[in-house]
């Protein structure tokens, strides 16, 4: 076995569950008759829970096209995409170098996320 | 490919491998020099942003393999499909990460039989997902088990995530568990409020450390062998 390349590419957790959808994950209660491991079902229950159960592609493609007055990187707009934080105490940790790339435009930046991902509220309020 | 249109912004092909510095300790490097892990600050400093690798990859390999002659009633590209589920799926490479899932097949060459042999061997080109989270992930998990080294987490897939005790939020203190022998309860002590640390509690944690240790060759631990280890702080 060979690794012909070690980073093709990386992955949104939508993009993951999306594959994991297209393949049959979502329709199966029963869980058996769908051409998915039983791991792989795992990597979908997980996705399930979390903030990209709710997004589209277009949601993401409109975050991204937006996102450029801000100058974020490619990894810190995967990993906003990901956890989809919902306030400025959470977007602090993702982005290096906040306040001084981005000074008082923070907020407006959660705003967009909110904007953007509008249900994320409501999935992560009537969890449990 | 349908996803073929969100991967153009998020791709970053320019990326040199020799720029990846893998956070990870190893004792035994399977190529033979082996390396040292860069040191870690809290502080994360650029290299986070070379990388440019997330939670979930796409890997390329390549791989030969032989195709037993009972599944070439099959067309090919299941056949093959199958085998390189039943070789790589939920399973860790060393050094990659946990594979996922079959992502697509690229190319199949071959399909020459050896002699002495029955089956065909192909030369298959494809693309794996692997999990493995960068240093300085932030990532929600549950909590699993705690005992006095600290907690277990869990993200259903994969539960060997460790927050050693050095590395909890402090200041944090253990008090022995009544109900179940050798766990512990933690609580954090944060403006003079106690937080009990228990239950089915989603935490998020900052990955630290990603370790792959050598497959042992005695089983001397009583505790099932872990390929993967990931360290992390809350």
């Amino acid at each position: 076995m060979k690794i012909l390349k070690e980073n093709a590419g990386p992955l949104t957790n939508f993009e993951v569950l999306d594959f994991l959808r297209s393949r049959g994950a979502a329709k199966d209660p029963t869980r058996v008759l769908a051409s998915v491991a039983p791991s792989e079902f795992k990597v979908y229950d997980y996705l399930e829970h979390t903030a990209a159960s709710s997004q589209t592609k277009e949601s993401i493609t409109e975050f991204a096209a937006k996102c450029k007055p801000y100058k974020l990187t490619k990894s810190e707009i995967i990993n906003i995409v990901n956890i989809r934080p919902s306030s400025s105490v959470e977007i602090y940790p993702l982005i290096e170098n906040l306040e001084a790339r981005l000074e008082e435009s923070v907020e407006e930046l959660v705003e967009l996320v909110l904007q953007v991902f509008p249900s994320s509220e409501e999935q992560s309020k009537s969890d449990e | 490919m349908q996803h073929k249109q969100i991967r153009v912004h998020f791709i970053n092909s320019r990326r040199p491998h020799y720029f990846y510095s893998p956070p990870f300790t190893t004792t035994v490097h399977r190529c033979g020099a082996a390396r040292r892990p860069p040191p870690f600050t809290f502080h994360y400093p650029h290299s986070n942003f070379l990388r440019g690798v997330n939670m979930f990859n796409l890997t390329k390999l390549e791989h030969t393999l032989r195709l037993e002659p009972h599944l070439l009633t099959l067309p090919l590209n299941e056949a093959i499909k199958g085998e390189l589920e039943r070789l790589f799926v939920d399973k860790i490479i060393a050094k990659l990460g946990l594979c996922i899932s079959v992502y697509d097949i690229e190319s199949i060459d071959g399909g020459f039989i050896f002699p002495n042999e029955g089956a065909p061997t192909y030369t298959v080109k494809f693309r794996l997902i692997i999990f493995r989270p960068f240093v300085g992930e932030i990532i929600s998990a549950r909590l699993k088990e705690s005992n006095a080294d600290g907690l277990r987490l869990s993200l259903g897939f994969f539960e060997d995530i460790y927050i050693p005790e050095l590395l909890m939020p402090e200041p944090s203190e253990a008090e022995p568990d009544p109900e179940n022998k050798g766990q512990v309860k933690w609580t954090w002590l944060f403006n003079d409020e106690k937080y009990l640390i228990d239950g089915v509690d989603e935490i998020r944690f900052r990955v630290q450390n990603i370790k792959f240790p050598e497959i042992p060759r005695e089983q001397k631990d009583p505790k099932p062998f872990a390929p993967m280890e990931i360290i992390v702080s809350s």
